[in-house]
């Protein structure tokens, strides 16, 4: 009955990414070969950033069909599961989707998918880490694909200058699953007649990757787990030998980070904190290693004393310019966007006349007064300004900012000393708490409220014994995460009422 | 000037017999149009017919050599008027309009025309937004064909049969004398095939050859006591006469094999789906040779009782596919098969959902179903659905969650987004206030992370739709509708309503200068470019022209300023109608406007300036608040180089295009100092570099800088 099975390729991309252009070489690459081709698509709303698939099917050697309006075929327009030759994903996460929604299978898909990411809303506006498990995108599209051509082709298109969607008409080609010689694409190209030189360089690119599936390249950025705790200078002997091997690294890079940010004093006095808890029962490598991550950065807290002086790096001029792609040549300025506020500006006085000037400021109903700064850091005037904001660090120690801040070190300390006497793993969920304090201005304020609001009706209360221990580390992990779940709170509030009723914080904010 | 260039496009639609066409299902019905003689074409745009008016706009020379008129309508209502033309005079004439919501527009004036009927072919391309993709309610356009005696062609998607169903179709609408509608779905819409063309055909009468008034006859109104005869000649002649013409012409096709217990009647449009599912069955093949009596329904409304009636005669049992709600086609065959007395099995919407767009995996499982009732094993299609819902489980097993969606949102830079970044900030400042949406770009505001809009109403009905809520909630409400929207009704409907009613309201109206979401297309207000339609009226002087009593200006990307008026209008004593248009052209046409400039410039030594911000990954801590109030595409997430820090930090990746909206959010919500504005000098002056020289050396002597980078020259090299 048929003189072939029809050959099917479906492309899941992304609003903008040129996936019409690449039909449309496929159409006419396919017709050059003597193939019937019928193709189609969802644009998607308004070609916006939101997902697009575009499929195709061919008949091969039926190209003299087009011309016959008797006998055609018919082809699909929708993609079936489990029927399709080459699936094709111009991003990691969409090529998860296809395999979801059935469109790749072991017994038949060649799957060319990239590995660049770009994140979803979801994933970006989560408050702490919510990126999808690369990892575990990975081994899916591994599993069920009968081949796998993974690249992060995003990168590939970069490094060949070239747009993304003719750098996976290469892969396309190179995979083999279509019958069209790769001459006959970039013929398509050429007869496009629009940025060919561009065009055909991606091919190429993306040709060699796609030919070669068992080279495992990993380009700058995308080994997340790699990057890990590995600091380039780990300074030998000495005082870290008394510390947990697990934990060596952390410290010295956090001693080098609090020299920078104080003094060798701060420094030392950071070492004694973490040391108060070496050798105490419970208190593991592990423990270590992570009281000592996050007390570091809570002592190094990104005060305005701090911003001025990493904002006056030199190598930050390098980095804008290369990140920025500027040119041998070119001008490159960088104007700061700053905007302190009260508790920013008069953080800065000693403790009691702080306190007193902004007692003041809450009177008066300025508190939500700020001050918004353009700075130009390229510039002598605006240098001069963060220069002399810098300059302060001497006189931090006795500001308000550092006395509110060492006060809170010690608190949260000493509830982690007394939580590891009671509660070993509860403690190391205190310590995580930490994490919730970070930030300026509002984000600052709600993070230290959450916070404390879990120490306050959480953790006290349990190592009091008002409310049962028997869940006392997930009590705090749930509340820990529910506090970052939403920037109004209800998650919070919710699993605090849970823990406060049932002394177990259910399920709430388990994911 | 549309978001596309044709030019090819247009190349193709003066293809001539036997030459081979070759393009989308949308292109082909245009070309079909041409070969039919059309004197007049209209429509309003949308997805998915937008490039059937986009086409013909940049073919003003062809059009002029066919003597066709052109009108880029207002609304849809005005497109549907605009067929007014074929009720006196022998005129072709098509209209288009994405469906089911340009229909509902229309509704009004497509009655008015269906009931003194047509002598001049008048046909409607709707674009059936069904389904995956589909950017409106769920309806379907069947309904107003039932209820107005409109017919409806649902052509199987192949452009052979797309071209013959306009050419049939405008025969069937003369022969008829009704109004005929051409569905067309959105993948059928964007189909790339192949067609053998025909020459172009010019109309008989046209803008070239003239004809003049009509008599005076008053069966041409839709008015009494013209509207009771008419709606008997609806029934008694004009049905009968397309019925017959259906059968004539073959139009309806019956494929497979004459004999057989059971049978299918599909709808054209779904043929494909089904026919892919058969050959799975073994019961069919690429080519569509099926092996089971198939009645494929191009013409979906008026059925053909004796068709129908005669395909399912001798048969035990027949399916109906049919998508969508209500069982239009389904209810009619059953009363075919009852009046017939015929005591076939009739099957649909029991092994079918009654919602819900028909996939190849729902048409399996149907036909599975039906197979299965009917002693027919399928064990292919049995073993296919075990083996896609095994390995959907597997995957969502290893997943463990689900996947996040991928909605579109506002483009890099748009001129929206800082305005929903502003609401959204003065919604934590002065509590929850009730946002009437709109359709448009804007409507993006109700996806994360503004998720802002409390009900949608249809295409320029925000205001309107607020018209109760203002005098019943404590905050005014604020509706939001797009300059498209504005011209599209929005004007007259809500904004001379709520003039008219002293309705204490806020309206913001996004100005950006096209219509925007269905392609930049030029309206009323777009500027009068070189190829720009736009006739540059400003919003501000119609709102005056009106009476709107409180109007202000705004620049988009000015968070504070749009704070501080949108407060301002929400907390005035002023009673009545407040309106805020809020200026900031459409990034995309921007973009495509100033980056072969600034190109040009860059190649020709010219001084350009470029700029965009940057996150500064050491001064961020990964809170993400700069995202949850602006969600650019262009800000996104890296990983933390920190070793002590886990978390992301925000990126500020390539595509930026430096509209400021970060640093403005930065600024206005008081977020935190990681944001940067990066000005790049391309070809800088000597002036430039010498600022730069002394800026420098003065920076190193009070020991900044780097040695690494070098020293620019004091008086640089020419």
């Amino acid at each position: 009955m048929a003189e072939a099975r029809p050959i099917r390729l479906l492309i899941a991309a992304l609003g903008g990414e040129g996936g019409g252009v690449l039909a449309s070489w496929l159409h006419a690459a396919a017709i050059a070969a003597g193939h019937f081709v019928q193709g189609t698509s969802i644009p998607g709303v308004a070609q916006r950033t939101g997902a697009t698939t575009y499929y195709l099917e061919l008949v091969p050697g039926a190209g003299a069909r087009h011309g016959d309006s008797a006998v055609r075929p018919v082809l699909a327009l929708n993609a079936a599961p489990g029927e399709v030759d080459v699936m094709v994903a111009s991003e990691l996460l969409e090529s998860t989707r296809a395999v979801q929604a059935g469109y790749v299978s072991p017994d038949r898909t060649i799957l060319i998918a990239s590995k660049a990411r770009i994140f979803t809303v979801d994933e970006k506006v989560a408050m702490g880490d919510g990126r999808l498990d690369e990892k575990r995108m990975l081994a899916i599209a591994n599993r069920f694909a009968r081949r796998a051509i993974i690249a992060d082709f995003a990168a590939i298109a970069a490094e060949a200058k070239s747009p993304l969607n003719a750098v996976l008409l290469g892969a396309i080609a190179a995979s083999g699953g279509l019958p069209i010689p790769a001459d006959i694409f970039r013929a398509a190209i050429r007869a496009e007649g629009k940025a060919v030189e561009a065009n055909l360089r991606g091919f190429e690119a993306g040709f060699d990757r796609g030919s070669d599936p068992l080279r495992t390249p990993s380009p700058a950025g995308s080994d997340v787990e790699a990057r890990g705790l590995t600091p380039s200078s780990r300074k030998g002997s000495d005082p870290l030998d008394a510390f947990p091997a697990e934990a060596r690294e952390v410290l010295a890079t956090a001693i080098e980070r609090l020299t920078d940010y104080q003094d060798r004093a701060y420094a030392w006095r950071y070492l004694a904190r973490v040391n108060r808890f070496v050798g105490m029962p419970g208190a593991d490598a592990t423990f270590i290693r992570e009281l000592a991550r996050h007390l570091a950065v809570r002592m190094s807290v990104e005060d305005v004393i701090r911003v001025a002086q990493l904002k006056l790096r030199a190598a930050r001029l390098e980095r804008v310019t290369r990140e920025a792609q500027a040119s041998a040549g070119d001008i490159v300025d960088v104007t700061e966007y700053m905007k302190p506020g009260p508790e920013e500006v008069l953080g800065l006085l000693p403790p009691r006349l702080g306190r007193w000037a902004l007692g003041r400021v809450a009177a008066r109903g300025w508190s939500s007064w700020s001050w918004p700064l353009k700075i130009c850091t390229t510039r002598l005037s605006g240098f001069l300004r963060l220069r002399m904001l810098a300059a302060l660090r001497r006189w931090r120690p006795r500001t308000l900012r550092f006395a509110e801040e060492e006060a809170w070190v010690e608190r949260w300390l000493a509830i982690v000393e007394r939580t590891l006497t009671a509660d070993a793993a509860a403690a190391r969920e205190v310590v995580a708490t930490a994490a919730l304090v970070r930030g300026y201005a509002d984000t600052y304020k709600r993070g230290l409220a959450n916070w404390t609001r879990i120490m306050g009706e959480v953790v006290e209360p349990m190592l009091a014994g008002r409310l049962p221990r028997a869940h006392f580390a997930d009590a705090v992990l749930q509340a820990r995460l529910a506090a970052t779940k939403d920037p109004e709170g209800e998650a919070l509030a919710g699993t605090i009422s849970a823990i406060r009723r049932t002394g177990t914080p259910g399920k709430l904010a388990a994911e | 000037m549309a978001e596309v260039s044709f030019h090819k496009e247009i190349e193709s639609l003066r293809l001539g017999d036997d030459q081979t066409f070759y393009g989308e299902g949308i292109l082909a019905v245009t070309k079909a149009l041409l070969q039919s003689g059309v004197a007049y074409v209209g429509g309003y745009q949308g997805a998915p017919v937008s490039h059937l008016l986009d086409v013909l706009v940049q073919s003003e020379d062809l059009l002029s050599e066919l003597g066709i008129h052109l009108e880029t309508c207002t609304n849809e209502a005005a497109a549907a008027a605009m067929l007014g033309a074929s009720i006196n005079y022998p005129l072709r004439g098509a209209v288009t309009w994405k469906s089911i919501v340009g229909t509902n527009v229309a509704a009004d004036a497509l009655s008015n025309l269906a009931s003194p009927g047509v002598i001049g072919g008048a046909l409607i391309v709707v674009g059936e937004d069904y389904g995956e993709g589909a950017s409106v309610i769920q309806e379907r356009t069947h309904a107003f064909a039932v209820k107005s005696s409109l017919w409806l062609i649902d052509p199987r998607p192949d452009l052979p049969t797309l071209v013959r169903s306009v050419e049939k179709g405008f025969e069937l609408s003369e022969a008829s004398n009704t109004p005929v509608m051409l569905e067309l779905r959105i993948r059928a819409c964007h189909m790339f095939g192949s067609f053998v063309a025909k020459d172009n055909a010019a109309a008989p009468f046209s803008t070239k050859n003239r004809l003049g008034p009509a008599r005076f006859h008053y069966d041409r109104l839709a008015h009494p006591p013209a509207t009771f005869r008419q709606e008997t000649d609806k029934v008694g002649r004009r049905l009968p006469a397309a019925q017959r013409f259906i059968l004539e012409n073959k139009f309806n096709e019956r494929l497979g094999p004459a004999a057989g217990d059971i049978g299918i009647i599909v709808q054209g449009g779904l043929f494909n789906v089904l026919n892919g599912r058969l050959a799975l069955a073994g019961l069919s093949d690429a080519f569509g040779a099926v092996a089971l009596p198939t009645l494929v329904l191009n013409v979906v409304h008026p059925l053909v009782p004796e068709e129908i009636a005669g395909f399912c005669a001798g048969k035990r049992a027949v399916l109906v596919i049919e998508e969508g709600a209500p069982d239009f086609i389904e209810q009619a065959v059953g009363q075919i098969l009852r009046k017939a007395d015929l005591n076939t099995r009739l099957h649909g919407k029991d092994v079918l959902p009654m919602a819900g767009e028909y996939t190849p995996y729902v048409v399996a499982k149907a036909l599975a179903a039906f197979f299965g009732q009917h002693g027919r094993a399928a064990p292919a299609l049995e073993d296919w659905i075990a083996g896609v819902d095994k390995r959907r489980t597997d995957v969502d097993k290893m997943l463990g969650a689900p996947l996040p969606a991928r909605p579109p949102s506002f483009c890099t830079g748009c001129p929206e987004r800082p305005v929903f970044s502003a609401m959204k900030l003065l919604r934590q400042e002065m509590g929850p206030v009730h946002v009437s949406a709109d359709i448009g770009c804007h409507s993006f505001a109700t996806f994360a992370p503004f998720s802002q809009g409390n009900s949608i109403l249809g295409y320029g009905m925000s205001l309107a739709s607020a018209a109760a809520i203002s005098s019943s909630q404590t905050n005014r409400p604020i509706s939001v509708m797009g300059d498209g929207g504005f011209w599209h009704n929005g004007l007259i409907t809500g904004v001379a309503g709520a003039v008219f009613n002293n309705d204490d309201s806020v309206l913001i109206i996004m100005n950006n200068g096209y219509s925007s979401a269905t392609g930049q297309q030029d309206i009323l207000s777009s500027k009068k470019e070189p190829q720009g339609r736009g006739k540059g009226l400003d919003i501000e002087t119609v709102l005056k022209g009106v009476g709107v009593p409180w109007i202000k200006r705004v620049r988009t990307y000015g968070v504070a300023e749009v704070m501080s008026t949108l407060r301002e209008a929400m907390r005035t004593k002023d009673k009545g109608l407040k309106v805020i248009i809020a200026d900031g052209e459409c990034q995309l046409a921007r973009q495509r406007r100033i980056r072969p400039e600034m190109a040009r410039k860059v190649a020709a030594g010219e001084r350009v300036v470029r700029t965009r911000f940057w996150v500064d990954p050491e001064v961020c801590t990964g809170d993400h608040s700069c995202i949850r109030l602006s969600g650019c595409p262009s800000l996104t997430l890296e990983p933390n180089e920190d070793p002590l820090r886990t978390d992301p930090v925000a990126h500020v990746n390539n595509d930026c295009v430096g509209c400021g909206l970060c640093g403005e959010v930065a600024h206005a919500a008081q977020l935190c100092p990681s944001f940067a504005q990066i000005d790049i000098i391309r070809n800088p002056t000597r002036w430039d570099r010498l600022k730069l020289a002394i800026s420098t050396r003065l920076i190193r002597l009070f020991g900044g800088g780097t040695a690494r980078l070098p020293l620019p020259a004091l008086v640089p090299a020419e």
